[in-house]
């Protein structure tokens, strides 16, 4: 009898601690987060957000994933498709738009909240699509001029480039009596660079960059590119930027633009040429726009269990509170997309005798109130209109066809494309 | 009788089933599937529907796809001239000289090397301010750098050198041991009888390496059709889609911009010149039977 008690009474105990151990099993939340191209540099910095958060928020276990930038897109749609998508993802705009219109992943509007009003308006504005908005920003860059003094000195010039004209015109000047080429253009990004110069892509459902300031814009840079002034390795492919800073530690350009990262790399990859280095704004455009504007953001994939919501709403805003951008953004040399953190005296303060690096954060930091990422949204198959109409620049700032008929061309298989959009 | 044949064929098919499970699960499903998909929207993340040629119609119309598919076409161009180089290396190390193991090494190197050390390393010397023009500058064989990479005119050329580079090495062994594999008593017997070095190539050598020009032969044009990978690190297609290949379009439109059955459309095509020319190969250069 006793015995049978005391079996009754041990089961009666070990459903319990079964049902709790379920429960708790239940309760266990797990996030997981994909970043782009972050291992390893940055492996302390999100083990120790990881372990904090844990710390801090005991039944939630986070998950972090790193995939390189060209593996992100293919991994994702994959795991969407699947029915178990990441709970966060970092995407740039571009790729957020494309997905906002393929359902691919859902506003944040609800799960940002209050907290909407800590993040800088460009940033909220870059990311807000039809309306709403589909991700936390995390951080966001922007170009800065690091210049040769020595090879502005042999070309009889003083100061930086206050517009693109004159950013031309030291180009040809800075060949003519050095040999070496003053400027490296991102050509690929035309779209933005024709944006940021306050010419239009689209207008009305049309193509209409074949206007003749669009036109001339080419010609300018066909002069340019005769005359030596504009660096011509890889000059038109879809990353001009590894020839262009290689070619400026090599004492082969003057004028990188660039990110301040950029000049964190020149001083450790080229000390005699950092040496000589100096940093300036990079010129705006007649629309007050900065070049360089590239926000990465959080963004939450369709499919998520709702469940889950809240908590990684939490999360992402954790990940891009005001506090973790700025730790993030020291690290990286990038900017941050909240008020706050911008506002950070890191970002404000010069320090004394600081270097071209320090001084392009400062100066990254005064332009980035200027800057957004450029480019035509709402387009499918962006990236290939995108590419003819590179080719036409290529053709028409190399001499291979005529400007206006090269862009004519090219604004033909744009409306062509937009049109089947249309119907 | 009739029972040892069954037997034996059953015994022979049971020893090839796992390869051939291997192959239906990793060839013949993806290829037959990819093509089934090549006539359809699929997306991935909506329903899939057929949609006929559409695609072939998009891609046949796409000025990319068009240059890729005439480029590929021109690739043609490295087969005589690797396998030519091929046999001329064989020859040249089938001597037996002291340290010629050590070029047989060096000219397979280029083969073992991955793709993107290759990018790099001839990016560097293709570069406008390269290895390569501050050499020819230097002999003052030319006034101004070349742009090896840049001019859409020579662009397509210095990739097909490079993929030439890399297959040589490869091409140079299945030859050397096509020229080990032949019998030493012919050559003495040639010898014997007055047949000078050329002779004894052009009537032995050669006539012996047929069944291996044959392989090596096909093996390149395929390779050729199928070249993206020196595209890939070198031009991405660039300058002004001079270097676009077909199978570069693919990758692009499939892999890289997730537009599935564009891709597959584009290997679709790649697969039907792959054949009609492999068969064309197998028609010309078969072996006579001895």
């Amino acid at each position: 009898m006793v015995s049978k008690r005391l079996l009754a009474a041990g089961l009666v105990a070990l459903s319990m601690v079964a049902s709790q151990a379920a429960q708790a099993t239940q309760a266990m939340q797990n996030i997981e987060f994909w970043t782009m191209s972050l291992k390893p540099k940055f492996v302390p910095y999100f083990e120790t957000l990881v372990k904090r958060y844990e710390a801090q928020n005991p039944g939630v276990t986070i998950e972090w994933i790193d995939f390189p930038g060209d593996l992100i897109q293919t991994k994702l749609v994959t795991r969407i498709v699947a029915g178990t998508p990441p709970a966060l993802v970092n995407l740039n705009v571009p790729w957020a738009d494309e997905y906002a219109r393929d359902g691919l992943i859902v506003p944040v509007d609800q799960l940002m909240g209050a907290a909407k009003s800590t993040y800088a308006k460009a940033a909220i504005d870059d990311l807000t699509f039809s309306g709403k908005t589909y991700g936390f920003p995390l951080y966001s860059n922007v170009t800065v001029i690091a210049y040769n003094t020595s090879l502005f000195k042999e070309a009889g010039l003083t100061l930086p480039p206050q517009s693109l004209d004159e950013q031309l015109a030291f180009s040809m000047k800075i060949y003519a009596k050095t040999g070496e080429a003053g400027f490296s253009p991102s050509l690929a990004k035309a779209d933005g660079f024709m944006l940021q110069q306050g010419l239009p892509i689209v207008k009305d459902g049309k193509a209409v960059f074949n206007s003749p300031q669009h036109v001339a814009l080419v010609e300018k840079l066909a002069v340019a590119y005769k005359a030596g002034g504009i660096l011509k390795d890889n000059l038109f492919s879809e990353d001009n930027f590894p020839a262009a800073i290689a070619a400026y530690n090599g004492g082969r350009l003057a004028m990188l633009s660039a990110p301040p990262t950029a000049v964190k790399r020149i001083e450790t990859d080229a000390k005699d040429i950092y040496a000589i280095t100096d940093v300036a704004p990079a010129p705006l455009g007649p629309t007050g726009i900065v070049d360089g504007g590239w926000l990465i953001h959080f963004a939450v994939p369709t499919g998520v269990d709702a469940k889950l919501m809240p908590a990684i709403a939490k999360f992402a805003r954790y990940l891009t509170n005001d506090e973790n951008q700025l730790a993030f953004d020291k690290l990286a040399n990038v900017f941050p997309t909240t008020i706050a953190a911008a506002n950070d005296p890191y970002f404000q303060r010069l320090p004394v005798n600081a270097g071209a690096s320090e001084k392009a954060v400062a100066i990254g930091a005064e332009s980035m109130k200027r800057s957004r990422t450029l480019y035509v949204a709402g387009i499918d198959d962006y990236d290939e209109l995108r590419r003819s109409l590179v080719n036409a620049i290529e053709a028409g700032v190399t001499g291979k066809q005529d400007p206006k008929a090269a862009l004519d061309a090219a604004v033909a298989i744009w409306n062509k494309k937009l049109a089947t959009q249309a119907h | 009788m009739m029972k040892t044949s069954f037997k034996q064929n059953l015994q022979a098919y049971l020893f090839l089933a796992p390869a051939l499970v291997l192959f239906a699960v990793f060839s013949f499903w993806p290829v037959g599937y990819g093509s089934y998909l090549a006539f359809t929207d699929y997306s991935l993340i909506k329903p899939t529907h057929w949609v006929g040629l559409d695609n072939f119609r998009y891609i046949f119309d796409n000025a990319m796809f068009v240059a890729g598919l005439r480029n590929s076409l021109l690739f043609l161009l490295i087969v005589p001239i690797i396998q030519i180089g091929a046999i001329t290396l064989a020859v040249l190390v089938n001597n037996r000289l002291p340290g010629i193991r050590l070029f047989r090494a060096a000219f397979y190197v280029p083969v073992v090397t991955t793709i993107s050390v290759v990018g790099i390393m001839w990016g560097f010397m293709f570069h406008e301010q390269g290895t390569l023009n501050y050499v020819l500058l230097q002999l003052r064989l030319v006034n101004q750098p070349v742009g090896w990479l840049s001019d859409d005119s020579i662009a397509l050329f210095a990739v097909m050198f490079v993929t030439v580079w890399r297959g040589l090495g490869w091409y140079m062994v299945m030859y050397l041991a096509g020229l080990q594999a032949v019998p030493a008593e012919m050559q003495e017997a040639a010898i014997l009888d007055g047949a000078n070095r050329w002779q004894r190539f052009w009537k032995i050598t050669v006539p012996m390496l047929r069944p291996t020009i044959m392989v090596c032969s096909i093996m390149s044009v395929l390779a050729a059709l199928k070249a993206y990978q020196e595209v890939l690190v070198l031009t991405q297609g660039g300058p002004l889609n001079a270097t676009f290949t077909a199978l570069y379009y693919a990758y692009d439109q499939g892999l890289k911009h997730l537009k599935l059955p564009r891709g597959l459309a584009a290997s679709f095509v790649v697969s039907i010149c792959c054949v009609a020319i492999m068969l064309l190969c197998l028609r010309y250069i078969k072996p006579k039977h001895r």
